[in-house]
């Protein structure tokens, strides 16, 4: 059997006999790096790269033996058609794992910051708004927003709050300025709302001050929702 | 390595392939277009990861420097001052003085015992520039651009409280917007606005 590099025979060892094994191995350890390698993948892991190094080792051996490996063996297709099996199954095996672990998570912080950080300001900007005219609108287009147990807490301070401004007669506005998110997971987020707002009473000229605020967002289901709101700078 | 004719290879070697040849070579080239998916699946995912990496040390630049700014006491206010211009680069390093005398002018004056907390870090994600809001309108820098690879906004809330001889306590809410610029690998702030 000629075994020249550029040979017929020599491609054929080179893709089956070397590639093959080495591309599965590496499949099994980038699934390992993409699962962050838990017990039972290490304990998998290793039994199949054992079964993999014992078959390059046999097929070596053989090799010395018979002068033919299983790349280059014409009357053995179908185990070949086997190496190449396993290696392309490792590899989709990989991709997929791969594509599930680091793809799919990556896209959906991106897509949870876009959606975050507008819910966010929308909720900010109804919470610091407040016409004595319509003294529940902003109220209600907040706990819109929110999830029941934020709902509820907020429901009580808007009150207490809505008395005193409707008491002074008071009227306040505001418009994000800048936002942007303080710490995000699959599930909770926190987003820092800087609101400019502007403060009406009859007779003096309007109030314009700097309103920074925190927005806890919670994921129910495929939706964000808001589970509190405090401003950031309280003391 | 014996080097004898193959009669197996010379009856392959005629161009036909039997259907588990061509089996395996549809599995070869399946698991060619899986190397290239894996190989584009990890780069995106490790770019994602230094992204983030490099937005948390965007944020502790900010935070660093912030810190600095609200800490200043009378006795230190020289070296703060320094250490704030040797972290600052573009226009803000040319017009230091007039952006940050304001501030060093009234801890002289007050001759206050500052402290200060920053209470809220993040990297800016949304922005409205409300019309006329030229404070608020971001520099167009073109000399940076020629020393710095990337600018981030870095959003800072803080809170400082100075106590002064026979006063009360004054509580100082900042909040500012740090464009954070990477020069050469080293983070520097290359402007500063303040929300009011």
């Amino acid at each position: 059997m000629r075994l020249g590099l550029f040979s017929r025979n020599g491609l054929r060892v080179l893709a089956i006999d070397l590639l093959a094994p080495i591309a599965a191995i590496a499949a099994l350890v980038y699934v390992g790096i993409a699962l962050t390698w838990p017990l039972w993948w290490v304990s998998v892991c290793s039994v199949l790269c054992l079964l993999i190094v014992q078959g390059v080792v046999v097929n070596g051996v053989l090799f010395r033996r018979d002068g033919v490996t299983v790349g280059t063996d014409d009357d053995g297709p179908g185990l070949r058609l086997a190496v190449v099996g396993v290696a392309a199954a490792a590899l989709v095996a990989a991709v997929v794992v791969g594509y599930l672990n680091w793809t799919v998570p990556d896209r959906a912080v991106d897509r949870d910051s876009e959606q975050d950080r507008g819910i966010a300001s929308s909720a900010a900007e109804a919470s610091a708004t407040f016409s004595p005219q319509s003294p529940t609108a902003s109220r209600d287009r907040v706990v819109a927003l929110m999830t029941p147990r934020g709902a509820d807490g907020y429901r009580n301070e808007f009150d207490s709050m809505a008395k005193d401004l409707a008491s002074k007669n008071l009227s306040v506005s505001a418009s994000t300025v800048s936002a942007g998110v303080e710490a995000i997971g699959p599930t909770d987020a926190v987003v820092a709302v800087i609101m400019r707002g502007t403060q009406n009473a009859p007779g003096k000229p309007p109030v314009v001050v700097a309103l920074p605020l925190r927005v806890a967002l919670t994921k129910d289901g495929d939706r964000w929702l808001v589970d509190g709101l405090s401003p950031i700078n309280s003391r | 390595m014996p080097d004898e004719p193959d009669n197996e290879t010379v009856r392959r070697a005629d161009g036909v392939f039997s259907a588990l040849g061509i089996g395996a070579a549809v599995l070869g080239a399946v698991a060619l277009v899986a190397v290239v998916l894996a190989a584009l699946i990890w780069t995106g995912h490790r770019s994602d990861v230094e992204e983030r990496a490099y937005q948390t040390t965007v944020l502790q630049a900010a935070a660093k420097w912030t810190d600095v700014l609200i800490n200043m006491n009378s006795g230190t206010v020289a070296q703060s001052m320094q250490t704030l211009h040797d972290g600052t680069v573009g226009q803000l390093n040319a017009n230091f003085e007039q952006a940050v005398e304001p501030f060093s002018q009234v801890v002289q004056k007050l001759q206050s015992q500052t402290v200060g907390q920053v209470e809220s870090v993040s990297i800016e994600a949304l922005h409205h520039s409300a019309p006329g809001d030229a404070g608020l309108a971001k520099p167009q820098q073109p000399e940076l651009a020629t020393v710095s690879t990337r600018t981030d906004t870095a959003l800072v809330v803080a809170t400082s409280v100075s106590q002064n001889a026979g006063a009360n306590p004054l509580t100082v809410h900042w909040t500012l917007r740090l464009g954070i610029s990477d020069v050469d690998g080293k983070l520097l702030v290359s402007s500063l606005e303040t929300i009011r």
